[in-house]
């Protein structure tokens, strides 16, 4: 019971510095947030980024664009018969040509289309295998697989990932400072207070405990407001995101689902962390036991 | 109860004590006097291990102090309770709640908080003011609050460094008198002072510094910087 005692009396004396420190609190709240709001996006964009990477990347097929000059069954079999190659599917350019007028209407030209082969693997290992090899022969005019693009995708994703953690970085270092001050300015209020606490036994933690609760509710704080952000914008903007994915790749809006948990949690994380580690910081230094 | 072995302390080469042997019993009134500069506030720090000696041992209860790892000093001073010249007083809280505030900092349930503060209010005779506040208490009722805040938790040793430096000769005679009462309940008290009249009037031990060395330490003696008394 006596620990409770004291756990409660921490609380109620971390309770009268943020009271203490007034509008300091916003300051310091508002910075955080901002920080975290952008670790938030940062992560959403990252996540986005790596599942649309994900499901291109679980599409393991080859496309394979023949010169005019080539026939494209006796190159399916040749390349049909390469290690690791599942299926070809062999599409004359008829009958894409075909298709092509059938689903819009296009005006009486010269078919334009080369013949395609489809190429199915067993495993995604072989796409960056078996494309150079197939793209080096003499009948093959152009090859693409979704890997390339989920390669760029990946190298975008890296760079908004390392960018962001610099910035993310750059925005806890100065919340760490703002949070320093803040608390110090209480350490500073509380000086007699703390005197006499130490010299009449109270224990460490009693004394600088409120000062690392402070920061951990700064933290929470914080992390509350970037969450709710996040959650209003993706309410807003799902519904706005997958309408516009559904005209650009439609195979694709169903894979980019992931929950925002994860995010939140590492909000929440994040937030205390910083906050702690202010009030934690600040007490060690200005506070001598 | 307190005992100093070949205690040596200095503060950037300059001495402030040197190789000092002192030993006070368990529940005895003694005074540290001296000219300021003497070395008593070294040695009452060096007691509530405020500061460590460079040399030499210090046992308080038979705990030696140089040895105390800094996590259990919280342990140590909740079995001393320290008296200051300036009382050291919470201007925002009540009397009461400046007595209650360590009781309730250290786990205490509230019942007792307040049994414990009253009784020791009543001991220091301020149980009247209980809901005043510092700035509306004397010097002398101020140093009253100040003693039992140092006693509320029944520690078996308290320190009191300069406890009448702010008050009239008569207040400063009652302070000293009221911990002499407590000595009587079996409490060590050590008072550090340079208030002479005081000291002669008690005619209770007193060991005189100077120049961080013992210079006199006399059973019922009188305020003597000179080693002849």
């Amino acid at each position: 019971m006596r620990i409770f005692r004291i756990i409660y009396r921490v609380v109620v004396e971390s309770l009268i510095g943020l009271k203490q420190s007034g509008w300091s609190n916003w300051f310091v709240i508002s910075i955080l947030a901002t920080a975290l709001i952008l670790f938030g996006f940062i992560m959403q964009v990252t996540l986005t980024l790596k599942t649309l990477v994900n499901s291109w990347g679980s599409q393991l097929e080859i496309s394979v664009y023949l010169k005019d000059s080539c026939k494209p069954y006796p190159e399916a079999q040749k390349i049909g018969a390469m290690k690791g190659v599942e299926q070809v599917l062999v599409i004359p350019k008829e009958e894409a040509w075909q298709k092509m007028r059938k689903s819009f209407s296009v005006a009486y030209v010269d078919n334009p289309l080369p013949n395609t082969l489809h190429i199915k693997l067993k495993s995604p290992t072989y796409v960056e295998q078996l494309a150079p090899i197939i793209k080096a022969m003499q009948e093959v005019e152009n090859v693409r697989y979704p890997l390339k693009v989920a390669r760029i995708i990946n190298q975008i994703r890296r760079f908004v990932e390392i960018g962001g953690l610099f910035v993310m970085l750059a925005m806890s270092a100065a919340t760490l400072i703002v949070i320093g001050n803040t608390i110090q300015l209480v350490i500073q209020s509380k000086q007699r207070e703390i005197e006499i606490l130490s010299l009449m036994g109270v224990s460490h933690f009693y004394i600088k405990g409120p000062f690392i609760l402070q920061g951990i509710l700064y933290g929470t704080s914080s992390a509350l407001i970037a969450s709710g952000l996040i959650a209003i914008v993706n309410l807003n903007c799902e519904k706005y995101v997958k309408l516009q994915l559904a005209y650009l790749a439609p195979s694709l809006t169903n894979n980019l689902e992931f929950g925002l948990t994860p995010i939140y949690l590492m909000l929440f994380g994040l937030g205390i962390a910083v906050g702690a580690t202010g009030g934690a910081i600040t007490s060690g230094r200005f506070i001598k036991l | 109860m307190i005992l100093f072995q070949n205690v040596n302390k200095d503060y950037n080469g300059r001495p402030a004590l040197s190789n000092l042997n002192l030993h006070i019993g368990k529940g005895e009134f003694a005074f540290l006097v001296g000219p300021s500069g003497a070395g008593k506030s070294t040695m009452m720090r060096l007691l509530y291990r405020e500061e460590l000696p460079n040399s030499g041992q210090i046992f308080m209860g038979g705990v030696n102090l140089n040895k105390l790892p800094t996590y259990q000093v919280p342990r140590l001073r909740r079995r001393l309770g320290i008296i200051f010249q300036d009382y050291k007083l919470l201007p925002k809280q009540t009397v009461f709640n400046n007595v209650a505030y360590v009781l309730r900092a250290l786990g205490v349930d509230e019942k007792n908080v307040e049994k414990r503060v009253i009784s020791a209010l009543s001991v220091v005779n301020i149980e009247s003011k209980k809901n005043a506040y510092p700035t509306e208490l004397s010097g002398g009722e101020q140093q009253r609050v100040g003693i039992a805040r140092a006693i509320v938790n029944g520690p078996p040793v308290l320190l009191a460094d300069e406890p009448t430096g702010n008050l009239d000769p008569t207040t400063s005679l009652e302070i000293v008198q009221l911990l002499a009462e407590i000595s009587q309940r079996g409490t060590t008290v050590l008072i550090a002072t340079h208030d002479e009249p005081i000291v002669n009037a008690l005619r209770k031990r007193v060991i005189a510094l100077n120049a961080g060395q013992i210079v006199t330490d006399v059973d019922s003696g009188v305020y003597e910087l000179k080693g002849n008394s």
